[in-house]
């Protein structure tokens, strides 16, 4: 049993499962007409605000708002990569070839982790080009490529997708039925949409600190007053997903497989 | 060699495997034998690490499955031939193995022709029979070539052209020298592929016995006896102090005469034998009787 071996055996596993490879599509397919939809609002918007709205407005705004619907399918690529193999019963022979349950869990991890660092810039490029075309074609004003901090939360958006299937990782091994999972990660995910329902406080807490929100900060182009900004949040994230990634860990090592 | 030193799993107030201390030995097949829900899948998931014993210790070439560097290459085992991907093709299924525990790619066309699956290798085990998924099972559990191999009921659902090749399959490995455990509940399929018995009933070991020596140690010896003066030497073998039963016809059985007895007397006076059979009485009935207390749920004769 080596590293390298254990990595090419999680890799085969991931390729050979094309409902991982259809949901990478699916959030492809997200990214880009919800990137035009966000678009197309904030287009309408624009036209029916006032002048001192108009000078206010920011494009960078409707950018990147569907990478947190596309997450929603990254973070069940996660999931599946897991959950098939609850279902299917194929974890049994996984745990009785790879014993060392912490070793199975890491490779599975870095897997997925390495597959959807590239897949996040793809998607992010979608959503950015899908929704400042919308905004171009109706005379609203537009960012490009080239704008300050567009670049950079491209960039940042690897890291976006490889912690949220991380994220969807760790929820698989705990909970190892597909739609219990899935159904948990995407409510998890979009709770700061729902903020608007709770006392402010609370609500300003959210939306600040929920690591779904904090980790889409990484999409801040201008990041507005009191937000977290993309590092700070993104470690936000990433700290949340270890911490469950080591639960997933422990409560793997311990159960009946 | 597999060593069980004490082995206890309890789920709750259900205790699945009670304080067994059994060896498996190499270079014989161990047919490993209880009712349903007696405990040998239990037993196996705890062998191979994949259950965690409450107490005691199971142990292959003295040490514990998680203590091993390359599982595969020690151990085989087949738990359940439906646990496969239906969507993954039968290679890809056997080389994620293989890369886990560094298994070159020649081996898998190796197992696989061994098994008889070569030519369905790229497809998908979705639409394979059992008997197919059977075989992908144990090609899946020969990866590693091990010199240990487990199979949890690997006949069940197969057909005779299935259970033969198993039979035969099994017999071969343990002619190897390997160490080879094969759990079933059908007492007759055991008979044909085992050397020697690990009987469990409730969790707990009923017997730890050679094939041949169950059999005699369980049943009064009778001998079926055929011959044309069947009656006479009824009357006969009745004088020399055995019992017999007559079946109709020209058949006999005797008991409490060994059968080197029943021919001199019929030589004694002339009587040409047609047929002289030992016969234990079924290893099923044996099986049974062993077993009857440990049955979890018995049907109540109608």
């Amino acid at each position: 049993m080596t590293a390298l071996g254990l990595l090419r055996s999680e890799r085969t596993k991931f390729r050979t499962l094309r409902a991982t490879v259809r949901l990478l599509a699916g959030a492809l397919l997200v990214a880009g007409t919800y990137g035009f939809l966000f678009g197309t609002a904030a287009a309408r918007d624009y036209k029916a605000a006032s002048a001192a709205a108009k000078a206010a407005f920011d494009p960078a705004g409707a950018a990147f708002r569907a990478m947190l619907l596309a997450g929603v399918l990254v973070s069940a690529v996660g999931v599946l990569a897991v959950t098939a193999e609850y279902a299917t019963g194929t974890i049994r022979a996984g745990v009785t070839a790879v014993p060392r349950r912490a070793f199975l869990v890491a490779a599975k991890a870095a897997v997925v982790a390495l597959v959807l660092l590239p897949a996040g810039p793809l998607l992010a490029l979608t959503s950015f080009v899908a929704s400042q075309t919308a905004l171009a074609a109706r005379g609203v004003p537009s960012l490009a490529l080239g704008d300050p901090g567009v670049a950079g939360a491209v960039a940042g958006s690897a890291l976006f997708a490889a912690l949220l299937g991380l994220y969807g990782v760790a929820l698989g091994f705990l909970l190892r039925r597909s739609a219990g999972a899935i159904c948990l990660a995407t409510f998890l995910l979009l709770l700061p949409g729902m903020a608007a329902l709770l006392p402010p406080g609370a609500a300003r807490w959210v939306v600040t600190w929920w690591p779904s929100a904090a980790g889409a900060q990484v999409f801040a182009v201008h990041p507005g007053a009191g937000a977290l900004g993309p590092l700070a949040g993104t470690g936000v994230l990433a700290a949340t997903v270890l911490a469950l990634l080591l639960a997933a860990v422990a409560v793997f090592r311990r159960r009946d497989a | 060699m597999i060593r069980l030193r004490q082995l206890t799993k309890r789920y709750g107030e259900v205790t699945a495997v009670d304080d067994l201390t059994v060896d498996v030995r190499p270079g014989v097949v161990t047919g490993f034998l209880g009712p349903n829900g007696s405990g040998k899948t239990t037993t196996m998931r705890m062998i191979l690490g994949l259950d965690r014993p409450t107490s005691g210790t199971a142990t292959i070439s003295g040490r514990p499955y998680a203590g091993l560097a390359a599982p595969l290459r020690e151990v085989g085992a087949l738990l359940d031939a439906h646990a496969v991907h239906p969507r993954r093709r039968a290679y890809d299924h056997l080389l994620w193995l293989a890369q886990s525990n560094d298994i070159g790619r020649r081996r898998i066309d190796e197992v696989l022709a061994l098994v008889g699956l070569g030519d369905v290798a790229r497809r998908r085990p979705g639409g394979f029979s059992l008997g197919m998924k059977q075989r992908l099972g144990i090609a899946a559990a020969l990866l590693g070539d091990p010199p240990v191999l487990l199979l949890d009921e690997p006949v069940n659902g197969l057909d005779p052209e299935g259970i033969r090749w198993i039979r035969t399959l099994v017999r071969g490995l343990a002619a190897e020298g390997r160490t080879v455990l094969v759990s079933s509940h059908l007492m007759s399929e055991m008979a044909l592929t085992a050397d020697h018995l690990i009987v469990v009933g409730r969790g707990r070991l009923i017997a730890d016995t050679g094939l041949r020596e169950f059999m005699r140690s369980r049943s009064p010896e009778a001998v079926l006896v055929r011959a044309a003066a069947a009656d006479r030497l009824a009357g006969l073998l009745r004088a020399a102090g055995a019992s017999v039963g007559t079946g109709g016809g020209d058949a006999l059985t005797v008991t409490g005469l060994p059968s080197a007895e029943i021919g001199r007397v019929a030589l004694a006076h002339g009587i040409a034998l047609q047929e002289l059979t030992p016969q234990w009485s079924s290893l099923e009935e044996a099986y049974l009787d062993l077993t009857r207390d440990a049955v979890e749920f018995a049907g109540v004769p109608s």
